[in-house]
């Protein structure tokens, strides 16, 4: 082994990664396929990014406008703000432009209410023509599931073909050896997987500019890279390891089916199937059970506010609720929203864990598939995850507690109960129950991010691991193999 | 021709790399057709526990709110779509589009976009079907395992022997293809078979989709076989055929669906919430009367109802709800038609992407494609009507609204469709 580290010469190696070149510019497949994997990656890549400007400008806008509209209200009753409601909009992160991830599954718009917790609506891919069956058209699908099979049609007889001829005898007669021979056409499709990734560095400016960290753009290069040095690896063994060019392809083309295509989706089905979650609705049914112990906080005459009202009277020390110094309405809708939130927020917790444990299940087979590795990976990194997304649910729902606590508090203080009571009198009567619009200012600016990026890296450690034993296993595999043809 | 049949069964049966590919595939459709069943199963459960839960929340619905109003305001019904026999085989986009969903009586365009759908990460991904391994893998299993007939031969030096002591080139390929395309033709079809079988499919449907299948198949083995001439080189063949493949799964569909979402303007669905939303709400700040009048322009028969002796009256808090629907119809329908436009320019494409076509039809068979979501959606449509022609009289208060009156309330079952 040491002889052989030892006769590792570069000039060699370069010589024969230049004559591999050489042999791909002369065969049309090989040019056709690198012009392919090029177009492809580059096209994706302008496309993607342009998108993503237009999406963020759009959500962005909308976002502003809904919240101008929200405090632009006039006089109203506090609690017709409640309902009226707010709406919140989801800005994909910068690396989002190069892997949308769930972003197109998710709704991407979300209603805000009191008492109810609703889902986020209008997920992009329901307006689709239906003829996406493989993937999207992304940066991460092309350099995920296409690339490596370009590489496979470009190397699959680096050292096959050698052989067929009968020039690979030649070669080593020659005292060139196993280790050179095989490096260098490592470095020759190391270099094809580079210029492949070439526009997502580019792009990768962009991201950057767009207030991406280094850290975890870095780590989400290193991971395509690393993923497409795996294919490579595993290229150069097959090709080493196969009687035949035919013998190769097969075997390369087969092992590409089930890495890329198959595994990804087996991973889904089977967890599926063993990670069985309750839909919302479902929930929803138990959600409105517990919600009906606890009365109903429209009507604060509902049997279950007696005990609070008494408790209330006693605290002021007044007979009547009318004496309080604040609106018993406007309290229970503060006492109720707080009952219910918490609620609503245990079932939708349970509902995100059920989730990220289907989820995890599936991502467990990136020790099966080096594709779904890198898919995690990339997804985690770019925080365009369902992490993300839950995240995203976590915060609205933050959100619309906040405002419609502040409007149910202006409710209390601000509005005087006899009054309130009144409210349906006449329409005179309406007219003295409001507030003024001064009190609509309960939201702030909301502007979805990601999780922090050291976060999002620490998360992307188990794909990473994953890929890395792959990387080793094919790097031993091929180090053993060549050692035995030397 | 049985004779020569039976003689390349021997030989198929002689070579490793075929059976393993073959015993593969029986394996995969098993595990697509498993996997398919449970997930149906699995919704016909839920949707029985909903229906169960369902009527336990209506009794306790019914004992506390004995008004039309509140019973209308506080009631949810639920709405679903049962899947269909075959869709066992093609599960489709019931992961993106819900099946299952609750409404009340309030305006419907600030409901029904709600959805209640699968794990976002596996529906982006996708799952694995047995229409996704017939659409999408099966043609490279054809390529893998005809591609070299010829070729193989030629390298091999037999091919000029073989060609000059056979009697005819149907005897020297013909049975050698036929045999390898039965065997993995069936080896798929199988496992659906027993599929079908557990799921009561009918028999027309079982044989349209197996001839829909061997139809499909038997294109890309004449595709293959085509190319397979051409060449003498194995991997050139295969790697040609492969690229193809890439064409129509990949760089056709995808191309296509930039260009008809670059071309075809959906209108935004926030926008069809905010208008609704303002209307609805705006209603609380303009005279009962402005609603009102504007409601009875579309029901007529409550002109003489307008008159209001209180500040709230649910007559007018449901005039309005469906005021604000009004205000969006128009909205909510190009949206539709939007979707539906897209799905239909989809089917072009699919014209020049057998994958593409194949798993259309697939799941149109299944009913569980954008055109079943549509049509789910506009059952629910329906059903909300009908709830609203239902409550109306007794809102208005031209019948007494008691006990006996809610046996006439309508049902979702009646509306149901695929």
């Amino acid at each position: 082994m040491k002889q052989n580290l030892q006769s590792i010469q570069p000039v060699i190696m370069w010589k024969i990664a230049r004559d591999e070149w050489r042999y791909w510019f002369r065969s049309k497949l090989a040019v056709v396929a690198l012009l392919i994997g090029l177009t492809c990656t580059m096209l994706t890549v302008v496309v993607s990014v342009g998108d993503a400007f237009e999406l963020e400008h759009q959500r962005g806008h909308a976002q502003q406008q809904s919240e101008q509209t929200f405090v632009n209200q006039p006089d109203r009753h506090p609690h017709r703000m409640v309902h009226y409601g707010h709406y919140v909009f989801k800005t994909p992160p910068p690396l989002g432009m190069v892997d949308p991830g769930v972003d197109s599954h998710t709704g991407n718009t979300i209603f805000l209410e009191g008492h109810r917790q609703n889902s986020a609506t209008f997920a992009d891919q329901k307006q689709s023509s239906g003829t996406t069956i493989l993937g999207a058209l992304t940066p991460a699908f092309v350099l995920q599931v296409l690339a490596p099979l370009l590489l496979v049609i470009m190397g699959y007889g680096v050292v096959s073909r050698e052989r067929e001829t009968q020039t690979l005898s030649i070669l080593a007669a020659q005292g060139l050896g196993y280790g050179n021979l095989i490096l260098g056409k490592i470095s020759a499709l190391l270099l094809v997987a580079m210029l492949m990734l070439l526009p997502l560095a580019i792009s990768g400016i962009v991201v950057l500019s767009q207030g991406e960290s280094l850290l975890t753009l870095s780590l989400f290069l290193v991971g395509y890279l690393l993923y497409l040095s795996i294919w490579i690896l595993i290229i150069v063994s097959i090709s080493l390891w196969a009687k035949s060019n035919s013998v190769s392809f097969s075997t390369l083309a087969f092992t590409w089916l089930v890495l890329c295509i198959l595994m990804p989706r087996v991973a889904t089905t089977v967890a599926g199937v063993m990670v069985p979650a309750a839909g919302k609705l479902e929930k929803d049914f138990a959600v409105v059970a517990e919600l009906r112990q606890l009365g109903d906080g429209h009507n604060a005459k509902d049997k279950a506010f007696v005990q609070l009202e008494a408790e209330l009277l006693k605290k002021h020390k007044v007979n009547r609720v009318e004496d309080l110094p604040l609106n018993f309405r406007g309290f229970v809708a503060l006492k109720s929203e707080a009952e219910i939130t918490s609620i609503l927020n245990r079932y939708a917790e349970d509902r995100m864990h059920e989730e990220l444990r289907q989820s995890f299940f599936a991502r467990q087979f990136g020790w099966l598939s080096p594709q779904v590795a890198l898919r995690t990976l990339s997804m985690l990194t770019a925080g365009t995850g369902l992490e993300t997304h839950h995240r995203f649910l976590r915060e609205t729902e933050n959100l619309r507690f906040n405002f419609v606590q502040r409007l149910n508090q202006a409710h209390t203080n601000k509005l005087n109960y006899i009054d309130d009571m009144n409210r349906n009198k006449s329409e005179a009567a309406g007219q003295i129950a409001r507030i003024s619009a001064k009190n609509w200012n309960v939201i702030e600016g909301f502007k979805f991010r990601s999780s922090p990026s050291k976060e999002r890296a620490l998360q992307a450690m188990t794909p990473l691991a994953q890929l890395l034993l792959w990387f080793g296993m094919f790097g031993l595999f091929l180090r053993n193999l060549q050692r035995h043809y030397s | 021709m049985m004779r020569h049949l039976v003689r390349e069964w021997r030989f198929l049966l002689g070579q490793n790399n075929v059976v393993i590919l073959l015993c593969l595939c029986c394996a995969l459709s098993s595990f697509a057709i498993y996997s398919g069943h449970q997930e149906i199963v699995a919704q016909h459960f839920t949707i029985e526990r909903l229906q169960l839960a369902q009527q336990q929340d209506q009794q306790d619905i019914l004992a506390k709110h004995k008004t039309p109003g509140s019973l209308a305001y506080y009631q949810f019904h639920l709405t679903y779509q049962t899947p269909s026999h075959l869709s066992f085989a093609a599960l489709g986009d019931r992961d993106l589009y819900p099946w299952k969903h609750r409404i009340r009586m309030l305006a419907l365009e600030g409901q029904i976009y709600e959805s209640d759908v699968a794990n976002p990460e596996l529906a982006y991904i996708g799952k694995f079907d047995f229409s996704f391994l017939i659409s999408v893998l099966a043609p490279l299993f054809v390529i893998l395992m005809l591609h070299d007939i010829i070729a193989n031969e030629r390298n091999k030096g037999r091919y000029e022997l073989l060609v000059v002591t056979a009697s005819g080139s149907i005897v020297l390929w013909g049975y050698k293809t036929l045999v390898r395309f039965l065997a993995l033709s069936l080896s798929m079809l199988a496992p659906f078979y027993i599929g079908s079988a557990l799921n009561d499919v009918p028999l027309y449907d079982v044989l349209h989709v197996s001839i829909l299948v061997l139809a499909y198949l038997a294109f890309w083995a004449a595709l293959t076989l085509w190319f397979g001439r051409q060449s003498i080189f194995a991997p050139r063949i295969a790697a040609t055929l492969i690229g193809f493949w890439v064409a129509v799964t990949c760089v056709i569909p995808i191309t296509g669906n930039l260009l008809i979402e670059k071309n075809i303007e959906v209108p935004k669905g926030s926008e069809i919430l905010l208008l609704q939303r303002e209307i609805v709400n705006q209603a609380w700040d303009i005279p009962a009367e402005t609603s009102l009048t504007e409601f009875v322009k579309t029901h007529p028969e409550y002109r003489v109802y307008t008159e209001m002796s209180e500040g709230f009256h649910w007559k007018w808090y449901y005039a309005f709800q469906q005021l604000g629907d009004q205000a969006v119809a128009h909205l909510a329908f190009d949206y539709r038609n939007a979707i539906l436009t897209k799905f239909d320019l989809g089917g072009y494409i699919a014209m020049f992407a057998p994958p593409v076509l194949m798993r259309r039809q697939l799941s149109r068979m299944a009913q569980t494609d954008v055109i079943s979501a549509l049509r789910y959606e506009q059952s629910i449509r329906d059903f909300h009507q009908a709830l609203r022609l239902y409550y109306y009289p007794y809102l208005f208060e031209l019948h007494l609204f008691d006990e006996s009156t809610l046996a006439d309330m309508p049902q979702y079952s009646d509306f149901a469709r695929l």
